[in-house]
This record gives structure tokens, C-alpha cells and sequence, in this order.
């Protein structure tokens, strides 16, 4: 079977003083294309590493990750970046848009990073603006938007390029626990809608509710992977 | 690109306070430049013209022979038909004027006194028509149509050490250009100053037929020519090299800039200094200004960090940070080519004279000249610096661990 995201035996360890720590703990993780699948467990547990891994922004000590068949251990920066650019797109726990752009220029970014051209950046920035339900705020800047708002414009700069892979890590740690469901369901919809991979990291067990599969990562290593087939969404 | 650049031009402006810091250190740069720059280049000016003026003319005509050796005996290396010579030069285009002139040196009593002068005889009708100044302090100018008495003008530091004023006479003592002596009286008509103290004490000038008489000959020294501009010297001074070549004596010509020493030694000084004030200002924008933009980087870190996720290729992130550094540079020179330009007026009408500077006994008017190739030229070295200032945080941000920089607090 092919899958659009393959973990083989990965592991991370970080240097600390004159030993080492070990993040990730031969961990090995399939994803299939279309998927919707969250990351869960502690802090610690691994979750950020191991979406860094995936999302080519750290390479493994040990092991290999598979990108869409490509194994993007051996990589050079400048096919790495590629693949970021083309494949990936990011939801970032603390939102990190740009804050001199607006939400419709955030939103184009990822497409300007292509050499999109303007109209069609333009075009293509309402239309996934309009997914996320924020159209009407494509004027206005960041610092102008609810933390809820902020990071519906992050998803839909993760989604404009229609990559085969969103990553987003635990993209509800700055929201309250109303706008936090909202964004999972919102992420889930364009997973159903659009056929979009989700993978996303989350130590909130109330956001699991709704998830079709959640590994659970502890100390390191995957502690369970689950596949819930009786999941029904909305 | 354009959406690039507006990116670069809003962050400019993300932190205003700390921006116009930058700014007004940047335009207090080049408007300090240009002050001082217009100020030399005024001054550089003023000596240029002064120098012309003042008798040294654009171009100067002598025989060959009189710079092959050393003269035993008075105008021995002179010029003898100088008249068909200036005619033949009076045929150009953009000369003014053509005039004659005597250098000789002699004694000069007072019935008690002796004193040494260095002397220069003159056409006063030739002089005037070539515009040239008399520097009269006091008293008049040389009369080209003298009455019996034989008229001088003589430096105010020899009229105060001869003890002697306007109206009184004076006898100068020559060797003539058999090698005799001889002498002649004159009257004093004027007091000239030429602002250098050391040339007041000893100098003294008559008309050309008073020379050639104290003298005993027909030659004179050299032929001052006048153009109608500076910028003509070039152009005429080749003109004359094929025509002057048929003369009786073989000829030499020099131009203003071959015989202004003093005005070279002076431009070289005001180059040195500004380029002096030059390099300080570009340490300074350049030090402070990596202090700002490496604190621009590291409050952005997780922003670049994200940029970089995203696929920004790294060579954007020091393109960017070297445009907005750049664009800090091209707005702050604006500004200081304006404010600088504005304070150039001010001065310029506040009609403010700076003390005279050593060996001069006249002030100097503080006047400061626009020159666009100056504000060019600051506005380019604020924005070089400012460019080199960029590159260490330009490429510390574009080599940030992505990881680490998306965590960075």
C-alpha cells in the first residue's frame, strides 16, 4: 500500500550538557493520503518532534521518513525546501502570521513563495479565506483579528496551495475551548471537503472526540495507534 | 517581487521609534556631509576663482627658455614680440582678454627707510577688461593715462612698515635688464590687500610702461590670458599649442591649474577632510545600525522560522533584510538631502562669516553650495553602509535552525 506519510524506526535525540535526550524513541507511523490524525499525548511526549520530523524542519538521528515515497533524510536543504514549499502546509501553535501583511496577503504567501501570479494569488486567497469563513476580514491585519480568527487565516494559508500534507502543531494551545472545536472541526471539514491530509498534535483530550485516528506518543515512542471507524462527524 | 518589496517597506515601519532613530541618525549623516561638503566645495570654489581673478588667469603664456633656467639678468628669458602674440591669441574663441605682465623685484625708500619688494607691472586697461580685481583696500587703482608722476600700488603691510600712506612718494631701485642700476619715483595711489600677510609686506605694483622704463626693455615676463569660463580651459589651451607653435621664441603655455599650488594644496586638504568625515559617518551608521537590524532579527526569529517552513528560500530572508535595511538607507538620505539642502539656505541667508583662516587677514562668508554629485554620493555611502550593516543579520536569519527558530520565545 502506498502512504503519503511513512515513520521508520525515527529517532531524535537532542545533545544537553554532556549527554543526550532522547525526544523521539524509534517511533514509526503510516499515513495514508486523505487522513485526518492527531498526534496526542503529554508534554514531552514527542509530538513536536516528531511533526518537525514529518514536516522536514528537523532531521532524524536514526531512521527514515518517507515523504510521498521520497525519503527526505538524505535530502539537500535546497530539495527540502522544495518539498515544504510544495507539499506541506504548516499550522503553527502560536498562529506566526506576518503582522504587516493582511489576512488575504498572509494567506497569499505560501503562493507568492511558488511565483504564483498576483491575480491568481488573489484569487486563490479568497477562495480559501471563504473556506475558513473569514472573507470578510481579508483586509484587515492580524493584530486586528480574535486569536480564534488568527488562526482560521493560518489554516487557510496552510491550505491555499493545496498541499498533500497539513501539519499542524497543537494549533489550539492559544484558543479557548469553544474556538479550539471550532478549529478542529473546521480542519476536519476541509479534510472531508477537499481531501486534504491532516496531521495534528494536541495533548487536549476533549479535541480527540471527533478524530478518526489518534496515536498516542509517550516518552518518546508511539504507545498506541487507533483507528476509530465508528467516528461520525457533525 | 512587488508583494516581496511591500513586505520589506512595511517592516521598515514596524517599529517606528526605533526607524526614526535609524532615520535620524541616517539624514544627520548626509546632511552633515552635505554641509560640509557644500561648504568646502564653496570654499574650493570661492579659491578657485579668486585664484583666476586675482591675476593668475586662466591660461599663461611664457617663452620656453624661461623655464630652462635661471635668469642673470631681469625679463633676460622674457618675451619680445608680445603683442603679435597676444593678437594671434585674442583670435580664439572664448578669450576674453589678453594681458601683459612685468615680475621684477627691487628696492623701495622712503629717504630713510629701504625695504625689498616683489614687483608686478601691469596693463591696468587689459587688467580691468579681463576683469580681474586690484584688491584696493584703500585709495584707487592704477591709472592707465598717469600724469608725470609715476603712480604704484603697494601692499598695506609695506605701506605700514615704510611708514607711508596714499599721496606720498616712494623711489625704487632696480637692476635693469643690462644688469644696471637704475631708479625711478612713484607716487602711491592705492593700498592693496591681498589677504595673505606674508605677500602685503613685500608687495608692490605699477603700470607696464613704468616697468619697462625702470627695467630698460621692451620684453615682458609672460602673457596672462582670461576666458569667458573656467570650463574653456581645456578647449583653448589646445587651441593655442598649433597656433602659438610658428612664434619667433618657442612658447610654453600653462594652465591656471599648472600654477595654482596653493589653490591644489587647499582642495587636496578639503578632500582629505571630508573624506575623513566620509569614513566616520559610514562606521557610524554602520555600527549602530547592525546593533538595530541584529535586534530586528531576533525579535522576528520565530516569524522567519515559520517563513522558512513555508519554503522561503533562505536567499529571500537576506534579501529581505538587506532591502529593508536598504530602504532605511534610500528614505533616510532623502530626508537628509532635504533637510540638508534646507539648512544650506539658512545659512546661506544668515549671512555668517567664518574667522580667517592662518595666513589670511580676511574673513570668509559661511556659504554652503548644493552639488548634486555630493548628494548623490552621501545619499550612496548611508546606503551602502547601511547595506553592509544588513548582511550579518540578513544571513544569521537566513541560517536559523527552522526547529529551534519556530520555538524560539
Amino acid at each position: 500500500m502506498d502512504y503519503l506519510v511513512k515513520v521508520e524506526a525515527v529517532s531524535r535525540r537532542f545533545p544537553m550538557d554532556h549527554s543526550y535526550v532522547s525526544a523521539l524513541d524509534n517511533a514509526s507511523l503510516h499515513v495514508s493520503a486523505g487522513e485526518f490524525l492527531a498526534i496526542a499525548g503529554p508534554s514531552g511526549s514527542g509530538k513536536s518532534t516528531l511533526l518537525n520530523l514529518v514536516g522536514c524542519l528537523d532531521k532524524p538521528t536514526s531512521g527514515r521518513i518517507l515523504l510521498d515515497g521520497e525519503d527526505t533524510s538524505g535530502l539537500k536543504p535546497a530539495r527540502l525546501t522544495a518539498l515544504r514549499r510544495d507539499k506541506i502546509g504548516f499550522v503553527f501553535q502560536t498562529f506566526n502570521l506576518i503582522p504587516v501583511f493582511t489576512a488575504s496577503e498572509n494567506v497569499e504567501y505560501p503562493l507568492l513563495v511558488q511565483g504564483v501570479g498576483a491575480s491568481e494569488r488573489g484569487k486563490r486567497a479568497a477562495v480559501a479565506l471563504e473556506s475558513v469563513g473569514l472573507l470578510s476580514r481579508a483586509g484587515q491585519r492580524p493584530d486586528l483579528l480574535s486569536g480564534g480568527e488568527r488562526q482560521r487565516v493560518a489554516v487557510a494559508r496552510a491550505i491555499v496551495h493545496r498541499p498533500a500534507l497539513v501539519l499542524a502543531d497543537e494549533p489550539t494551545a492559544n484558543l479557548d475551548s469553544h474556538n479550539a472545536t471550532q478549529l478542529i472541526d473546521l480542519m476536519r471539514d476541509l479534510n472531508l471537503s477537499l481531501g486534504l491530509t491532516f496531521i495534528f498534535s494536541t495533548h487536549d483530550q476533549r479535541l480527540l472526540e471527533h478524530t478518526p485516528r489518534i496515536v498516542r506518543l509517550c516518552d518518546g515512542r508511539v504507545a498506541e495507534d487507533t483507528l476509530r471507524q465508528e467516528v461520525c462527524h457533525g | 517581487m512587488g508583494k516581496f518589496l511591500l513586505l520589506a517597506f512595511r517592516n521598515v515601519f514596524r517599529n517606528r521609534r526605533r526607524t526614526i532613530m535609524t532615520l535620524f541618525m541616517v539624514s544627520g549623516g548626509v546632511a552633515g556631509l552635505l554641509l560640509a561638503g557644500g561648504y568646502f566645495a564653496h570654499m574650493i570654489d570661492g579659491l578657485r576663482e579668486d585664484t583666476i581673478r586675482n591675476g593668475l588667469g586662466h591660461i599663461q603664456i611664457f617663452t620656453a627658455e624661461h623655464f630652462r633656467r635661471d635668469e642673470v639678468h631681469v625679463l633676460d628669458t622674457g618675451i619680445d614680440n608680445w603683442r603679435q602674440v597676444a593678437a594671434t591669441v585674442k583670435t580664439v574663441p572664448h578669450v576674453r582678454g589678453v594681458a601683459p605682465r612685468i615680475e621684477f623685484y627691487g628696492m623701495v625708500s622712503n629717504g630713510q627707510k629701504s625695504s625689498v619688494f616683489m614687483g608686478s607691472a601691469i596693463d591696468p586697461d587689459a587688467e580691468r577688461s579681463l576683469g580681474f580685481t586690484s584688491n584696493v583696500s584703500s585709495g584707487r587703482d592704477l591709472s592707465s593715462r598717469p600724469g608725470s608722476e609715476v603712480e604704484a600700488l603697494i601692499g598695506a603691510g609695506l605701506a605700514k612698515s615704510m611708514n607711508v600712506g596714499i599721496g606720498d612718494g616712494l623711489t625704487l631701485l632696480s637692476v635693469t635688464s643690462d644688469g644696471a642700476l637704475n631708479g625711478v619715483d612713484v607716487q602711491i595711489a592705492g593700498i592693496v590687500t591681498t589677504g595673505i600677510s606674508e605677500m602685503d609686506a613685500r608687495y608692490l605694483r605699477i603700470t607696464l610702461n613704468s616697468a619697462q622704463r625702470l627695467l630698460q626693455s621692451d620684453r615682458i615676463t609672460n602673457l596672462v590670458v582670461g576666458l569667458d569660463s573656467t570650463a574653456n580651459t581645456d578647449a583653448v589651451y589646445d587651441t593655442l599649442i598649433p597656433r602659438l607653435s610658428g612664434q619667433p621664441q618657442q612658447m610654453t603655455l600653462k594652465k591656471w591649474t599648472d600654477l595654482a599650488t596653493y589653490y591644489k594644496q587647499v582642495r587636496t586638504l578639503f578632500n582629505g577632510i571630508f573624506l575623513f568625515m566620509g569614513l566616520i559617518v559610514f562606521f557610524m551608521v554602520l555600527m549602530s545600525s547592525v546593533n538595530t537590524l541584529l535586534m530586528t532579527m531576533f525579535e522576528r526569529t520565530r516569524e522567519i522560522g515559520a517563513m522558512l517552513a513555508m519554503g522561503t528560500p533562505r536567499s529571500w530572508i537576506v534579501a529581505l533584510f538587506m532591502s529593508e535595511a536598504v530602504l532605511i538607507g534610500i528614505i533616510g538620505a532623502i530626508i537628509g538631502v532635504v533637510v540638508g539642502n534646507l539648512l544650506g539656505v539658512l545659512i546661506n541667508i544668515s549671512g555668517l562669516h567664518m574667522p580667517p583662516p592662518p595666513g589670511y587677514t580676511v574673513s570668509i562668508p559661511f556659504l554652503v553650495k548644493h552639488v548634486p554629485s555630493l548628494m548623490i554620493g552621501s545619499s550612496l555611502l548611508v546606503i551602502v553602509s547601511l547595506a553592509f550593516a544588513s548582511i550579518l543579520p540578513a544571513v544569521r536569519a537566513s541560517q536559523l535552525q527552522i526547529a529551534e527558530a519556530l520555538a524560539h520565545v
